[in-house]
């Protein structure tokens, strides 16, 4: 049985990984690298690390960070986001490390370009990541760069309706960070039924991971915070979500070789 | 050959994550060399083929680097030859991806898109032939998949299935090539265990 993600998020910014709150704020938490680590230990189901000023500063994404992930051996899936503008940027970001690609500010500048990016990487390497939110009972679709939103555009659901991205990272950005923040509304509102959705932002809560991983068009829930205040906590976030069709808990002790490297 | 360390070459054809490949193989305490260079890949006692993204691409990619004659050569020859994710498919006749592409024709069959989904992306147990001795013991594991194709084999062929609404190949085998739809390298510790078996197994037999 094809079963439902529990994705751990590493946000970077600077270099750092950091706790960002509601796409403003940022704390830093220390060296992507260990928190990659842990989450790979932990048995995490995929990785997604964000790159979030990547976009911004027009360098393209961050392939050094990528390719010292990968000399760490993590044995668990990867998905890289931040600064993919062009098809030669996704590629190389796969090359560097990356199983799978989110692309969310090409998706504001130009849909049909990240479209492009499934002929030499599959749609199955493609995911859309939609920082989202409710107004006047509509979704509203935030270019982080401009710090404007707008209504989702016909020619993002264009793209998303022929397939060419398999998934949409659906972001709850007003709330990220916020315990228990997930607006629900957020899904309930996404005109896509059959399109397979990832949530994020502000999920936090055992009751309310089931909720949102209950819906059958959500295919994974991914948090971020809320996984890096105490050991295994993917662990124990899992064994709380007993039922649901997750993979088992997984537990991989500390490789010696790593501890120091 | 048990306990003795191996050495294994990674076809390095321009197409996906080579690296994590490498690091798993040398994380099972096995030698390997991430190379496109045909006298290191046919002095090594297995040549792995991974590979993500397109079907038509990496063929191309395989045609520009004179590697589909060679490949086929040293399959043909005995060597050990294990294909991951995309690198199984392109063990076929040919694929129906974007277009009608040849494949290296290795193990009989084509890669037609998935019936009753768009992708396969996620974790998915595995369900093995008990007959066959290096995946059995893998059998009901669950291992992560990226794919939106899948390749249609005849049973002497198939070793493996999942199931999305059908069942469908996710493991191939013809002699000492190998197929594998799923992700080792990146399946944690079930699929470290998976890739030890396989390639130990293959270079014992």
């Amino acid at each position: 049985m094809l079963e439902k993600r529990l994705i751990g998020v590493i946000t970077v910014k600077d270099g750092w990984a950091v706790q960002s709150i509601g796409y403003r704020r940022h704390r830093p938490l220390g060296r992507p690298e260990v928190i990659a680590e842990n989450l790979d230990r932990w048995g995490v189901d995929e990785i997604l690390l964000q790159c979030i000023d990547r976009d911004a500063q027009g360098g393209g994404p961050d392939l050094a960070l990528l390719e010292r992930l990968c000399r760490r051996g993590l044995s668990t899936p990867l998905v890289y986001a931040g600064g993919v503008r062009s098809v030669s940027d996704g590629v190389r970001a796969v090359q560097a490390g990356a199983e799978r690609i989110g692309i969310d500010a090409l998706l504001h500048d130009d849909p049909h370009l990240a479209a492009e990016l499934a002929e030499p990487l599959g749609a199955q390497a493609l995911i859309a990541v939609l920082p989202l939110s409710v107004h006047n009972g509509a979704l509203a679709w935030l270019d982080h760069r401009s710090r404007l939103s707008t209504p989702l555009a016909p020619a993002l659901l264009d793209v998303l309706a022929s397939g060419a991205i398999s998934e949409v990272l659906l972001v709850d950005w007003q709330h990220e960070g916020v315990h228990e923040g997930f607006d629900e509304r957020l899904l309930a509102l996404w005109p896509m039924p059959t399109q397979p959705l990832i949530a994020f932002g502000g999920l936090s809560e055992p009751s309310q991971l089931r909720g949102v991983l209950e819906r059958p068009n959500v295919v994974a829930a991914a948090v971020g915070n809320f996984l890096n205040h105490r050991e295994h906590a993917v662990q124990r976030l899992k064994q709380s979500l007993a039922g649901l069709p997750l993979r088992a808990a997984t537990h991989a002790p500390l490789d010696p070789a790593r501890a120091w490297s | 050959m048990s306990g003795a360390r191996l050495t294994i070459g990674v076809v390095d054809y321009g197409a996906g994550n080579l690296a994590s490949v490498a690091r798993a193989i040398t994380g099972l305490g096995h030698r390997c060399r991430v190379t496109r260079d045909t006298e290191t890949l046919a002095a090594a006692d297995a040549i792995v083929l991974p590979g993500v993204g397109a079907f038509p691409a990496a063929m191309a990619s395989l045609h520009e680097h004179g590697l589909v004659d060679f490949l086929r050569q040293q399959a043909r020859s005995g060597q050990p030859l294990i294909g991951i994710c995309l690198g199984m498919q392109l063990l076929a006749d040919m694929s129906l991806e974007h277009r009608l592409t040849a494949g290296l024709g290795l193990i009989p069959g084509r890669v037609r898109p998935l019936a009753g989904a768009r992708w396969h992306i996620g974790w998915n147990t595995i369900e093995i032939d008990p007959e066959d001795a290096l995946l059995s013991p893998s059998d009901g594991q669950s291992l992560y998949f990226n794919h939106a194709y899948a390749f249609d084999t005849p049973p002497p062929y198939c070793i493996g299935v999942s199931r999305l609404a059908d069942a469908f190949t996710v493991a191939v085998r013809r002699g000492k090539v190998v197929g594998l739809q799923f992700h080792p390298e990146k399946s944690q510790l079930a699929g470290r265990l998976l890739l030890k078996n396989v390639i130990e197994g293959l270079c014992r037999a």
